[in-house]
């Protein structure tokens, strides 16, 4: 593998300067932000608009026969007792009052009736808000404050269950394994691609004469392959580090839920083998993809092959329920063991935790066999097929004896 | 290593593709630190010998050997190959690349910086170090690519079509550094249909025609070897016609043209016994260029015919 070092910095160095990888790699935490933002001015917008109209007086009749409201509360907004609902709807109609609210004797059968002076399409809410907010304030005032908690949904709940005599973490337990998963899809969505563009360059630049008389064919695809690893390491962390540094930085200002990372439970060997399917996984796509770039003439005559390849790996996706519940039927264990299905099943079950060992160990050393062969098909076809600019290879040209 | 031994040794190459067997039982060899001339017409089989000797291509058939050997990308000799598909990292800026290929081939990051700065500025390119490839013509693109190729020093430099696209200057450029790498000791072969510079160049040269080496030796002994030798006599007498040592091929004025049958001397004893005086008696040789119009001439002559 010498000179394995030089492509690997090459590749790394010539794709950082890249316009097009910073874009990919700062999108997201930009469209993040802009999320992040948009929500912020929403909320706070809405909360300021809240505040204006409570904020807002304007005069309020009511007539109570439903004997349910409490004069305190009543006083606090100024309302005045009106006689009928006659009067009442005909004084906001006239003007005399910005609104009127009916509360009936039964208010079981009967609705509340609301008047009200129109106030635009948005605002005019606030006087059905108003209405139901003295009501509820009313009857709470009569009751306990146990009841009070339970009318307004403010009991805490506090579940622990058991698994083998062991207090079990639930979803919790999820947090540590599963983020490989999460970074398998997201390396693969942010990657494929490049994976694929990466060989079919040396084609399209013809290139190849120069390198094959220079380097190994195996250097370059493994120093391609190692470049793009680290590249997408890089891409993660330029993705990640914004998302998470805003999240401890403005998660109070955007009401974000509160994450005590200590919490998370750390199971040692779910985070090992997590680890080691990732990896194993990522390089046999990445050999896969490259493989399919040696043996395409043009990246549009490789797409429809990378279609196919992504494909393979999500469509499991659609099995997701079956793999947490079922993991012993026959359809999880072939898309556990297929290797070009396997990984987010693997991935998946080893997060719920029911990926035993023996299965993962066997899933992992077949996944290891399709990396290794698609790595070495991949370095024929492009020993072979490299100088094929315009015609993609027969599968008679790439296995026949040379 | 004797200077005459051979570097480079084809023997019995036959590459077919599919059914079409493009180069049949080809054999020659290239002796260290001499230039020989690869020719051929487009499509003759020459790239696709080059692209077997480098491994790019498996033979069908024979051996293809540099220095005894198999060519390894990691072995003992030092390659400088410009290949006929020219291509480069269009992307890139044109030191990174060349940095990059100098490292390659095993030299010093600052080393290959240095020395494609030095190229750039002699082949008049040095404000563009740091532009992308793309951006440069086709033909300073290719001098790039020359550039790379002799970065190394090699010990072997295989040209494809190096004068492809170049101008009458850039001709000249070429031409003196491939006369100083082979003043340098480097092996040159050229691969080409340009005769005159082979003539210029080459030490030896093999022709190629059908896949079979049709012609092979020192340009010297090719010339001998077509048979197409001719005797200029320029005389104000009519030269007599003497079939045992020559034919007339033809008069122009007072120039004769004969073909001779045997040696310049005996004929020149005939014609002075004959009593005819002549201002200029010369043998001429045809030219490398002559040779090979008539080859490929006979060649496109029957294609038209079986057409």
């Amino acid at each position: 593998m010498h000179n394995l070092g030089t492509v690997v910095k090459f590749e790394v160095i010539r794709t950082l300067k890249k316009k097009s990888f910073w874009i990919a790699a700062l999108a997201i935490p930009l469209v993040a932000a802009l999320v992040g933002v948009i929500i912020y001015f929403s909320s706070k917008t809405t909360g300021d608009m809240g505040r204006q109209l409570n904020n807002e007086r304007y005069s309020l009749g009511i007539t109570d026969d439903s004997k349910l409201l409490s004069p305190d509360i009543l006083r606090s907004v100024s309302a005045q007792a009106v006689a009928s609902p006659a009067d009442g709807q005909e004084a906001v109609r006239l003007g005399k009052l910005d609104a009127y609210f009916h509360y009936p004797a039964d208010i079981k059968k009967q609705p509340v009736e609301v008047y009200g002076k129109e106030v635009g399409l948005f605002k005019n809410g606030r006087y059905e808000g108003l209405a139901q907010q003295l009501l509820t304030q009313s009857v709470i005032l009569q009751t306990s404050p146990n009841i009070q908690a339970i009318i307004q949904d403010s009991v805490d709940y506090k579940s622990v269950t058991y698994k083998d005599g062991q207090e079990d973490k639930g979803f919790l337990k999820l947090i540590a394994p599963g983020i490989f998963l999460v970074l398998f899809y997201f390396m693969l969505v942010t990657f494929g691609g490049q994976m694929l563009t990466s060989i079919i360059e040396e084609k399209e630049n013809r290139v190849i004469e120069m390198i094959l008389t220079t380097i190994k064919p195996t250097t370059l695809l493994v120093g391609k392959l190692f470049s793009l690893i680290i590249l997408a390491l890089v891409q993660m962390i330029i993705i990640l580090l914004p998302i998470i540094a805003g999240y401890f930085a403005l998660r109070n200002q955007l009401s974000l839920p509160q994450f005590d990372l200590s919490s998370i439970p750390l199971d040692p060997l779910a985070i090992t083998l997590g680890a080691v399917i990732f990896i194993v996984s990522f390089l046999m796509y990445t050999g896969l993809l490259m493989t399919i770039g040696a043996a395409m003439p043009t990246a549009k005559e490789a797409n429809g092959f990378f279609g196919a390849a992504m494909a393979f790996t999500f469509g499991p996706l659609y099995a997701a329920p079956l793999f947490v519940s079922s993991p012993d039927s026959l359809l999880v264990q072939i898309l556990s063991y297929f290797p070009l299905t396997s990984p987010i099943p693997l991935l998946l079950r080893n997060a719920v935790g029911n990926l035993t060992l023996p299965e993962a160990l066997i899933a992992i050393a077949l996944l290891v066999l399709t990396t290794a062969i698609a790595i070495r098909i991949g370095v024929r076809i492009f020993k072979y097929g490299a100088l094929e600019y315009s015609r993609r290879l027969s599968a008679k040209e790439i296995f026949g004896k040379r | 290593m004797a200077k005459n031994s051979s570097l480079v040794s084809i023997d019995h190459f036959k590459m077919s593709f599919g059914k079409s067997t493009v180069i049949d039982d080809l054999s020659f060899t290239v002796k260290r630190g001499e230039t020989f001339g690869f020719l051929g017409s487009n499509g003759s089989g020459k790239t696709t010998t080059i692209r077997a000797l480098l491994g790019i291509y498996q033979p069908s058939g024979g051996t293809l050997t540099i220095n005894g050997s198999p060519y390894r990308v990691d072995g003992s000799i030092k390659l400088g190959y410009l290949p006929e598909e020219r291509g480069l990292y269009k992307k890139e800026k044109v030191l990174d690349t060349m940095v990059y290929f100098g490292m390659l081939k095993g030299l010093q990051a600052h080393d290959a910086h240095d020395w494609s700065l030095d190229f750039l500025e002699r082949v008049g390119l040095k404000d563009k170090a740091r532009e992308r490839l793309d951006k440069l013509s086709g033909g300073q693109q290719q001098k790039v690519q020359l550039g790379i190729t002799i970065m190394n020093n090699p010990d072997l430099l295989i040209l494809d079509e190096p004068t492809k696209g170049f101008d009458p200057v850039n001709r000249r450029l070429l031409m003196d550094i491939i006369e100083e790498h082979q003043q340098k000791g480097a092996t040159v072969i050229f691969v080409t249909h340009q005769m005159e510079e082979v003539e210029r160049l080459c030490d030896r040269v093999v022709l190629l025609k059908d896949g079979k080496a049709r012609l092979y030796g020192t340009i010297e002994e090719v010339k001998e070897q077509f048979g197409g030798t001719e005797l200029e006599i320029v005389s104000e007498q009519i030269v007599p016609e003497n079939p045992k040592l020559y034919t007339v091929r033809r008069h122009e004025g007072s120039l004769t043209i004969l073909e001779p049958k045997t040696d310049a001397f005996a004929i020149q004893r005939s014609l002075v016994s004959s009593g005819v005086e002549y201002s200029r008696f010369e043998l001429k040789r045809p030219s490398l260029d002559d040779i090979f119009v008539q080859i490929y001439g006979d060649q496109n002559e029957e294609e038209a015919h079986h057409a």
